[in-house]
Formats: C-alpha cells, sequence, structure tokens
C-alpha cells in the first residue's frame, strides 16, 4: 500500500522532509514499548491472579535489576551474550537468511576458546585475544555449514541450523564431560580458565558488555553506512534484482551466513571468559532463540535489538528479587517475555493492515502520480487479483 | 435488445481516495462492451465490484432490471457474470476438464460423472467454437487453448455476461481473430462479453460500444459506428494525443553486440533459443518482435549475462565475451531495462535514491573509501537531480520504490540504466503496463539514447511498439530468427506470418 500521507494528517499541507517516512520510524519504536507495557498489564493480571500485589512486585523487580551498582552490572552481564545473539538474527536476516542458530554457534564459539586456551596454555592479554579470535572463527565456520547446505544444495536454514544448535550442544557434552573434564569435580562441567585470561573488569562489570555495544555499533554501520550492507539489504529484499544488478549474490548470502555465525562465536567467547568462566550442562541454552525473538521485537535494527536486549538482562536478573520479594514464580517473568514477542509481532502485524493505514492516511490524495491504494493496481497486472471462486 | 446489466452511480473510496466515482455502465444483450482507460482509471475496480470481490460505496447495480446487491463472487456466479482474468487462473497440472469442473456446482453429485459432465462441455466447445483438448494438462496447452478453457469454465457456470480482462496480450494475430469468432458466436447467442484493452486497433474492431473511464470516471459511452480510435484515445487522455513519430537510422556498420550461432536449451519451444544470429550496432535500435513466450525471456537473460550459450558466441565491441556474469556486463556498459521491473529491475523495499544508485554504491561520488561509508547527502542529491530529469513522480525520493506507479518505477530503472551514456542498451518489454503517457516518455528516452550513439536491442511481444521504434527488425519464434526485416517501411503481412511461425 501506498504511504502517501502525513502524520501529521490534517494540518499540513506537504510533506514535509521527514513526513511519513519519519512516521515509520516512530512507529517501530512506539510499537515495541507499547508491547512492554501491555505484557506487564497482562503479567500484572496473572499475579493478581495468584493474590499478590502486582505494583509491589514490579517494585521487586526494578530494584533487583537496577537498586544498585552491582545488580545493575549484573542486569548489562545477563543482556551481554543475548546482545551478540540478536545481533547475529539481524545480520542475517537482513540479507535474508533466517539464521536460529545462534546458540549453536554461540556454544561453539566458546567451545573453541577452551578448547584452544586449555591444550595451548596461553596467558593474559594474548590469551584473551587468541581466545576470542579462535571463538570467531569456530562460530563463523558454523554459519558456514548451513550457508553451504543451502547455496549448493537448497536446504533451508530453517532446519539445517536448528538441527546444528544439537551438535554443538552434544560437542559441548562431549568437551566437558570427557576431553576437558574438571576432575576435581562431580559435576559435568570443565575446568575454570585461568585468571589471567578473564576479562578485565570496571568495578564489578566485564569489559565484554563494551564490546557488546561496540559490536551493535559497528553492525548498524556495516549494514546501514556501507556498500556492502547496502548490498546485504538488496540482496535479503530482493535477490532476483541484486543478481540482475550485477551483486554477487550467493557469495553475499553465504558471507552473512560467516558474519552471522561470527558475531554468534564470539557472543560464546566473551560469555565464557567474562562471566562463565567454565563449560557445563546448560551453558548458552536458549541464548539463541531469545536473539531471535529480542531481534524481531527490535524489527532487526542492530541499535534496538542492543535495547531490547538490555531490558531482556534486567528482567532475567531482577526475577529473582520479585520471586522473593512477593513470592511469586519467576515463571512470571518468563510469560511477561513471551507476552511481549506476542504484542510486538502482533503489533507489527497490526500495523501493516489496510484499515490501520487508512486511519493514518486521513488526508485526501493530492499529489500526482502515486499510486492510489493497491487495489486499483490492478492495471498493473502487478497486484493480486483473486479468482472467483464459487 | 434486453438491457442486461446496469451499473448506476458506482463510487469506491479506500480512504480518501475514490477508484470509482459515479460511474455509469450499461450492458446490452448480445453486444461487445469496451471499457477503455489508462493504467489507474479504475477499470479494474469497476469489474472487482461487479464480480463481488468489493463493495461500492455507493451506487446501484440492475441485474435485468432488478436491483442486486453483489455480494461474494459466488453470487456473481449465480447471476450469470463470470470473468476471464489476465493472468490465468488455471491448475496447470490438471487437465482441461478438470479445470473446468474445479469448484464448480453445476453438477451438484458427490462423486465425479465425467462423461456426463465431459458431454455438457462439448456441447458448449460445439456451440461456441472453442476448441480444447480436454484430456490434456493445463501446463501443456498453447496459451490460446488455456484462455479457451478459461472461458469455458464460465460458460460452464452458466455466465450470460462475460468479463475479459485484456484477453489478447497473450495471443498471436491469428489467437486473436480466434477470439473475436468466439466472441461473435457468444454475442449472437444473446450473451454479452465486457472487452478490456488498451490496444486501439482490436477495440475499433471489435467493440459495439465503448465506455471511456478516466481518473475513477466515466467519461462518455460511445457506439463505435460514430467514432473512431483517435476520437477513443482523446478521451482516454483527456486532452489531444499526439503521438511521436521518430525517424528511422541506417547505422553505420559498427557492432556493439553480436550472437553468433547461439544456443540454450534449443529444444524447449518455448524457453530456449536455437541458433541465433544477429548484430546490433552502435547508433541503431534492433527490434525484436515475437509472441511473447517464443525465447524472449532467455534471450534477454543471455544478453544480460544472466545465463551463458550452451553453443555459440557471443561478441561485445569486437570483443569475444568469456564470462557471463552480470557483473562483468554491467562492467562493459551494458544497460538493462529488465522484462519484470517488479522482480528484476527494483528492490521494491527500499527507496527511489536507494534504487537510483543501486549500481554506484562503491563509486567515490556516492562513498568514501569504495562503500565504506555511504554519502546520505550526495545519494539525497543526485536522487533528485533524477528525480527533475525524468519527471518522476514520487512525493519524496525516500518513498520506497513499491509506493509509485509502475510508468514511474520504469521512470526510476531507466534513469539508473542510462546514466553515464551506456553503449549498449537491452530495453525488454519497456513499456508494458504503462499508459500512453508514460509510454510516449520511454519511447522519447530510448530513441534519445539512441541517437547518442547507443547500441539498442528492444524485445516487445507490443507489435507497433516494435515498429515505431526500430530501425531493423528481427523475429524471433520458438527460439528461432525467423527474419530480418527493415525499419522503414516495414513488410507488416510478413513480419506477421514470421510472428505465427510462416
Amino acid at each position: 500500500m501506498a504511504t502517501e500521507a502525513t502524520a501529521q494528517a490534517p494540518k499540513a499541507p506537504k510533506v514535509n522532509k521527514f513526513g511519513v517516512f519519519q512516521r515509520d520510524k516512530i512507529i517501530s519504536i512506539i510499537v515495541p514499548i507499547v508491547s512492554i507495557f501491555l505484557a506487564f498489564v497482562v503479567g500484572g493480571i496473572v499475579v493478581l491472579c495468584l493474590g499478590k500485589n502486582p505494583i509491589e512486585g514490579y517494585g521487586y523487580l526494578f530494584s533487583g535489576a537496577l537498586g544498585n551498582a552491582g545488580r545493575v552490572a549484573q542486569s548489562l552481564q545477563s543482556a551481554c551474550p543475548l546482545i551478540f545473539t540478536a545481533l547475529a538474527v539481524s545480520f542475517a536476516y537482513k540479507c535474508g537468511v533466517f539464521n536460529l542458530g545462534g546458540e549453536g554457534q554461540f556454544i561453539l564459539g566458546a567451545c573453541a576458546t577452551m578448547f584452544v586456551l586449555e591444550t595451548t596454555g596461553v596467558e593474559g592479554v594474548p590469551g584473551i585475544l587468541l581466545g576470542i579470535l579462535v571463538g570467531i572463527i569456530a562460530g563463523g565456520l558454523w554459519g558456514l555449514l548451513p550457508g553451504v547446505m543451502k547455496i549448493t544444495r537448497g536446504l533451508n536454514e530453517l532446519i539445517t541450523t536448528i538441527m546444528l544448535n544439537y551438535v554443538a550442544t552434544l560437542l559441548m557434552n562431549f568437551m566437558y564431560s570427557k576431553v576437558l573434564h574438571d576432575p576435581d569435580s562431580g559435576n559435568l562441567q570443565t575446568m575454570a580458565v585461568a585468571d589471567s585470561v578473564v576479562l578485565p573488569k570496571i568495578d564489578r562489570l566485564h569489559i565484554g558488555v563494551i564490546i557488546a555495544i561496540l559490536m551493535a555499533v559497528a553492525v548498524w554501520y556495516v549494514i546501514y553506512k556501507t556498500s556492502f550492507g547496502f548490498k546485504i539489504r538488496a540482496v535479503g529484499i530482493n535477490p532476483t534484482a541484486a543478481k540482475v544488478a550485477g551483486f554477487p549474490v550467493k557469495r553475499l548470502v553465504l558471507l552473512s551466513f560467516v558474519i552471522s555465525g561470527a558475531i554468534a562465536g564470539f557472543g560464546g567467547s566473551v560469555d565464557l571468559l567474562g562471566r562463565q568462566y567454565r563449560l557445563m550442562t546448560g551453558f548458552g541454552s536458549g541464548f539463541g532463540f531469545s536473539g531471535v525473538a529480542i531481534a524481531l521485537i527490535a524489527q532487526l535494527n542492530p541499535i534496538g535489538s542492543m535495547a531490547v536486549a538490555l531490558f531482556f538482562g534486567m528482567l532475567t536478573t531482577g526475577a529473582s528479587s520479585m520471586q522473593v520479594g512477593i513470592g511469586v514464580p519467576s515463571a512470571i517473568l518468563d510469560i511477561i517475555r513471551a507476552l511481549i514477542i506476542i504484542f510486538a509481532v502482533a503489533g507489527m502485524a497490526m500495523m501493516k493492515l489496510p484499515t490501520f493505514k487508512n486511519l493514518l492516511n486521513r488526508r485526501p490524495m493530492d499529489q500526482e502520480g502515486l499510486m492510489p491504494p493497491t487495489d486499483t493496481k490492478g492495471d498493473d497486472g502487478s497486484s493480486l487479483k483473486p479468482e472467483v471462486s464459487e | 435488445m434486453a438491457e442486461m446489466l446496469r451499473m448506476e452511480g458506482i463510487s469506491k473510496q479506500f480512504g480518501t481516495f475514490f477508484a470509482n466515482h459515479d460511474v455509469n455502465l450499461d450492458i446490452q444483450e448480445g453486444e461487445v462492451h469496451t471499457l477503455l482507460g489508462e493504467n489507474g482509471a479504475g477499470k479494474s475496480t469497476l469489474m472487482n465490484v461487479l464480480i463481488g470481490l468489493y463493495q461500492p460505496t455507493a451506487g446501484k447495480i440492475l441485474w435485468r432490471g432488478k436491483e442486486e446487491r453483489i455480494s461474494s463472487p459466488a453470487r456473481a456466479v449465480e447471476l450469470g457474470i463470470g470473468m476471464v482474468h489476465q493472468h490465468f487462473m488455471l491448475i496447470e497440472a490438471m487437465t482441461g476438464f478438470e479445470n473446468i469442473i474445479l469448484g464448480s456446482k453445476v453438477n451438484p453429485s458427490f462423486t465425479i460423472q465425467e462423461s456426463k459432465d465431459k458431454k455438457k462441455i462439448q456441447e458448449l466447445m460445439d456451440r461456441y467454437g472453442l476448441e480444447v483438448d480436454l484430456d490434456v494438462p493445463v501446463g501443456e496447452m498453447s496459451i490460446g487453448m488455456q484462455q479457451r478453457v478459461e472461458i469455458l469454465k464460465v460458460l460452464y457456470r452458466g455466465a450470460e455476461l462475460l468479463i475479459l480482462d485484456e484477453p489478447t496480450a497473450v495471443l498471436t494475430d491469428q489467437e486473436v481473430e480466434g477470439l473475436f469468432d468466439i466472441m461473435r458466436s457468444l454475442t449472437s447467442e444473446g450473451k454479452s462479453v465486457i472487452f478490456i484493452s488498451h490496444k486501439m486497433r482490436e477495440v475499433t474492431k471489435i467493440s459495439d460500444r465503448v465506455t471511456v473511464l478516466r481518473a475513477g470516471e466515466s467519461v462518455e459511452t460511445l457506439k463505435m459506428s460514430e467514432t473512431n480510435g483517435q476520437e477513443l484515445s482523446d478521451l482516454m487522455i483527456g486532452h489531444r494525443f499526439v503521438e511521436s513519430v521518430y525517424d528511422k537510422v541506417v547505422a553505420a556498420d559498427k557492432p556493439m553486440l553480436e550472437l553468433k550461432g547461439v544456443s540454450y536449451h534449443p529444444n524447449e519451444k518455448h524457453g530456449g533459443l536455437k541458433d541465433v544470429t544477429l548484430t546490433v550496432n552502435a547508433g541503431e535500435v534492433l527490434g525484436v518482435a515475437g509472441i511473447d513466450g517464443n525465447g524472449q525471456s532467455q534471450l534477454a537473460a543471455l544478453i544480460a549475462g544472466l545465463i551463458a550459450p550452451e553453443e555459440g558466441e557471443v561478441w561485445r565491441n569486437g570483443q569475444r565475451v568469456s564470462i557471463y556474469s552480470p557483473d562483468d556486463f554491467i562492467e562493459n556498459g551494458l544497460a538493462d531495462i529488465p522484462e519484470d521491473r517488479n522482480k528484476m529491475g527494483l528492490v521494491g523495499d527500499m527507496t527511489v535514491a536507494q534504487n537510483l544508485i543501486l549500481k554506484e554504491t562503491t563509486s567515490d561520488k556516492f562513498s568514501y573509501g569504495h562503500g565504506l561509508w555511504l554519502k546520505t547527502g550526495a545519494i539525497q542529491e543526485y536522487a533528485n537531480e533524477k528525480k527533475q530529469e525524468n519527471d518522476i513522480r514520487c512525493t519524496s525520493v525516500n518513498q520506497t520504490v513499491r509506493s509509485l506507479s509502475g510508468g514511474n518505477q520504469q521512470k526510476v530503472i531507466l534513469a539508473r540504466e542510462l546514466e553515464g551514456n551506456p553503449p549498449i542498451l537491452i530495453a525488454v518489454y519497456p513499456t508494458r503496463g504503462l499508459d500512453i503517457g508514460a509510454t510516449n516518455f520511454i519511447h522519447d528516452r530510448v530513441i534519445a539514447a539512441r541517437d547518442g550513439g547507443c547500441a539498442v536491442i528492444l524485445i516487445s511481444a507490443d507489435f507497433d511498439e516494435v515498429l515505431k521504434l526500430s530501425d531493423r527488425i528481427v523475429v524471433l519464434f520458438e527460439g528461432q530468427v525467423m527474419g530480418e526485416y527493415p525499419g522503414v517501411n516495414p513488410p507488416i503481412d510478413q513480419i506477421s506470418l514470421a510472428m505465427a511461425g510462416k
């Protein structure tokens, strides 16, 4: 449908510099915020049903997440891996690739880091750099696999990336139960990394969080400010036109797989060296899919992904305070998280409805040469013409 | 003659936009009534109202004198209104018979009574001269026969009024004649036809009456016997229409693009090329005429570097081409107006500005450091310049290109491709689906490029367009070049025959 009117509908006689295009951007920011609000309202109703006071509960939630510097640091650190996985999803999706393998790439990155540091024994800053580099490469390779399968054999990456998640998880299992198993521990876990390769901390905050934030800016820059990102986006929207325009479509798709995997692998390394220190059961579990949800809520915008990830990190940290404070299960927060996703997706879909667009476009169409609403486009042969069914 | 249908004061509003405004149309029994109008004039909307896909905002519909509310397509079929869409609604893997009975309530039996239904269809076929091979899958039929299946489909459902939406667009001249015969036999039996077409030659030939729509309103209804093509054109565009006439040139022998014995899937009649040899010189337009689906898409793809020939050679500017990739072809000065502008030419969800610089993102003009940082300001400025130059009508260059009309989309492609005076231009169906104004603009630009020394190869299924623009004409039939003809005083009959493979 044509976007032919301004946001400031009745008053504005002409489309100003921002006008309708700015409006879409504003909507894309408002929708997630409203979704979060609604999710909290509905979550509050659930808390009420449990016979507790939701206001009080949310009070505990936020003070638990942001109450003092230590808690803020913890919130940021919970958000850190989510930022990476969300960025991985955003980047791939911009090129039309739906990477659901963030979790596997994340885990494999961490495994590679662990393995290389344990076997080579490199210490200090060189150890950190080496570990992270190997993690990035491993993640990238784990992304390359489904990419090659898609390009050469046309296998759907939705399936292959998920399958590779299991492979990665089992590989990690093999690591902590056999290869690098900590003999002093009865648990299934590896030994901790050497103290000298733990990411440096600023107060209680490891620098991985800063790296994650820089990463978001970097991804934004590549996608929106470079020719490479431009081409990636063009391929994502219309691969045929990109091919006719002379873009190396297959190479770009493959690269987006690799870069996406590398970002997730980077995240795995950072989380290992900054927060977890060892591989164990449950490492990285769920981060991939949280990343998908975050990226979708943020409508694939890297900066937005970072913001939403920070918020999700906050919820994770505050959940236990809420549990202790008013005695509701921390699963309430899972409900809220899920509701945010549902509301955000529904909200974006709603914005695309013709009736809704008409509401926004209340100004008469007086610009020459603009398309009338899609329905009259039939003469062009381009709009859909439903079959006359009986 | 009795009145079959009357649409009175029909308005259809989308938001605040009127796609139809106070449109009147009446159809008599046994007439061919043409609906004439430019793109966006409201023809499709009106027909969608008639077949029950849209509910009119205002106005009423009388069917045989009785007011009816056509609440759904099913209701339209019940009344006896049937539409043959421009893009056929057939299932290719099913036979003609299966397609005809599919979803029909004519025979309420739970099982398929093949012989009984077939008998009924056979009767219709005999009565109206609709020759169809019922047991052949639709995908294996010619386009003409597929169309006859569509017509049978609506007749089988008891249609009294048939709407044919641009039915001749995909047909050969002979097939068009056949279709006209069918239309005449339908009207002689008291059925009526609403005929939608752009092609004035056909309109004047087959119509009994013509209703002209312009900007969503019905301008006038005229008897064909009392009007002529020029008057109709003028009414359609709202002012006197003057068609450009271009000089034909005989270019110097400076081949820019040569195909020498090129074959690609040579055994496919409708998707291959067989031993094609042709030359385009700098400063001339070579027109490739032919009915859609005779290898045009493959020829276009080959010249754009999207596919490589299986046999034969392509020479470009005196050098043999060894790499077949669009990238390399563009690098060597190929400009391409592709067949399907939405699918191949534009990235719909990107902005007008971004589409204008699609191939230039690493140039110093639009970025620092070969694409490391795009110069937003320079891109904007350039896009606005091009918008002015090419009369691209949009509120802003930051609007998605998808929201533009077809003609303006094509202008965006043209502006991009003709930038920097490319030595070779391939234009494939450049004006398909465009209105007269936009068509004229595109033609002017193509000829201007030719006069600037560009070697132009024009592939079009619109014979009139080929005749108008080409300095030389070749005909493509089943993937083969059937002959070459001069652009000045072209032997039209001979070319028509060649297009049919004779």
